[in-house]
């Protein structure tokens, strides 16, 4: 026993200890539930990034699961992020945009004569508990929290993503985020997205809208609708025009992924989506 | 690719043995720290879930068992505080006095395990975990710290003022004396 051995009337701590065994035999162990574990473990860190929306989200992938390191072109052959490409990382955290987030323009359109926008903020990688401790407060001045702020060190090493969307005259909002490690990083066909509604403010409107990442091989996301239709999101270079309702998978400065916005037409919702060829 | 595959087979792998093998332990604890079947086993399986988030990093650490031990004393402490007094508090509001059983009847010895659970649950959640801990889990008081994630000296004084309550059942005092339950 660990526990320093008192004595107390009759009851020493080793007394204590047996009745604690005692008592914990009384549970049924019964067998291990290994796979519902798995497929618990698999929605909490879907959940994690879906946090903000009532939205259907959806992991898929060659494997079922996420990609668990680099990239791979099509065809299986390794290929770097560019994001890692330099040979030598940028030493400030100014520089590694941990304190200021790089944001990217996804899409555009008009809905019922409101104009809409989907953008993501994409935080650097901390490398130290003091720069995620301070990442967490330049998080907070800009009314976005990560998931783990109450303990910053989780952040260290991994890049911190907030979706939002803005619609009509309302300021943009949290739609959904997560961390990243390199090692997340997507390949092949993964693919993680989410649907909600377009209007923010008709939550339990019909799905139409659609955001997700891909790995950067991927050339082309369709997206089908409940009525059978589809639409087909294709790759475009960094910096591309924003055409109004174009469906496009594009880049955003500082993800190791790329990023697409589908939205169904008025009177569907969303049914699937998955890399496809073309 | 191949290389890729492997080292996630056997990353799984590693996490199936992990949880297969941990898992009777786990819900011992699971089940002192909660006092029910199936709020240990919601215990342990949130436990576990959260785990195979991190199962990349925990799985390669020196200790994994310690860093379960710190995701469950958390699930707990958010989870199942409010829940105890529910599942275990007396329901004729007698307190942690009862009767002292012949320590040959089976129903007896029954009692008073169920009289130790009960005595837990009326404990403070965090001087239940510390005495859990400390006295089932056999942890040393900084292993108990670290657990959680408190000071040394917030687990002996958690430690020390939860096995006072324990201590003064009159049932289970008088069953050690008798020669345990067993």
């Amino acid at each position: 026993m660990s526990a320093d051995r008192e004595t107390n009337h009759t009851m020493t701590d080793t007394d204590i200890a047996l009745l604690l065994a005692d008592a914990a035999d009384e549970v049924e162990i019964g067998i291990a539930p290994y796979q519902a574990v798995i497929r618990g473990g698999r929605r909490r860190r879907a959940r994690r990034w879906a946090l903000a929306t009532a939205a259907a989200l959806v992991i898929t992938g060659a494997s079922g699961t996420l990609a668990l390191a680099g990239l791979r072109d099509g065809n299986g052959i390794e290929a770097t992020p560019a994001v890692t490409q330099t040979a030598t990382q940028p030493s400030t955290p100014e520089e590694r945009h941990v304190y200021t987030p790089q944001e990217t323009m996804l899409a555009a359109g008009t809905e019922k004569g409101e104009t809409w926008y989907i953008s993501v903020d994409v935080w650097g990688a901390p490398l130290t508990k003091a720069e995620a401790e301070a990442q967490v407060q330049a998080m907070a001045n800009r009314h976005e929290d990560p998931w783990d702020k109450d303990s910053p060190s989780a952040l260290v090493g991994k890049i911190t993503y907030f979706v939002k969307r803005a619609f009509g005259s309302g300021d943009p909002a949290f739609l959904m985020g997560d961390s990243a490690s390199k090692a997340d990083a997507m390949a092949g066909t993964d693919l993680k997205s989410g649907a909600t509604s377009l209007d923010p403010k008709k939550t339990d409107g019909p799905q139409r809208l659609v955001v997700g990442q891909v790995a950067r091989t991927a050339k082309a996301v369709t997206c089908t609708w409940k009525d059978g239709s589809s639409t087909v999101a294709r790759r475009v270079a960094a910096g591309a025009d924003i055409n109004s309702d174009e469906a496009t998978i594009r880049p955003a400065a500082g993800s190791a992924d790329n990023w697409f916005v589908c939205v169904a037409p008025a009177g569907t919702a969303y049914q699937s989506a998955e890399v496809t060829t073309d | 690719m191949g290389d890729r595959k492997q080292a996630r087979e056997a990353r799984d792998d590693g996490f199936q043995s992990f949880v297969i093998g941990r898992w009777p332990r786990l819900m011992r604890t699971a089940f002192l720290l909660t006092g029910e079947q199936h709020a240990a086993e919601d215990l342990v399986q949130s436990t576990l879930e959260q785990v195979f988030v991190a199962w990349r990093k925990v799985g390669s650490a020196d200790d994994p068992e310690a860093y379960v031990r710190r995701v469950m004393i958390n699930a707990h402490a958010r989870k199942h505080r409010r829940r105890l007094k529910e599942f275990l508090a007396p329901k004729d509001d007698s307190g942690l006095v009862r009767e002292v059983a012949d320590t040959g009847d089976r129903i007896a010895q029954a009692e008073d395990r169920n009289a130790l659970l009960k005595a837990l649950a009326q404990l403070p959640p965090r001087q239940r975990e510390a005495v859990v801990l400390r006295y089932w889990e056999d942890l040393t008081e900084a292993q108990t710290a670290q657990a959680m994630g408190c000071s040394v000296g917030t687990v002996k004084s958690n430690a020390a003022k939860g096995i006072a309550k324990l201590r003064a059942i009159p049932g289970l005092a008088e069953m050690v004396t008798q020669g345990g339950p067993k």
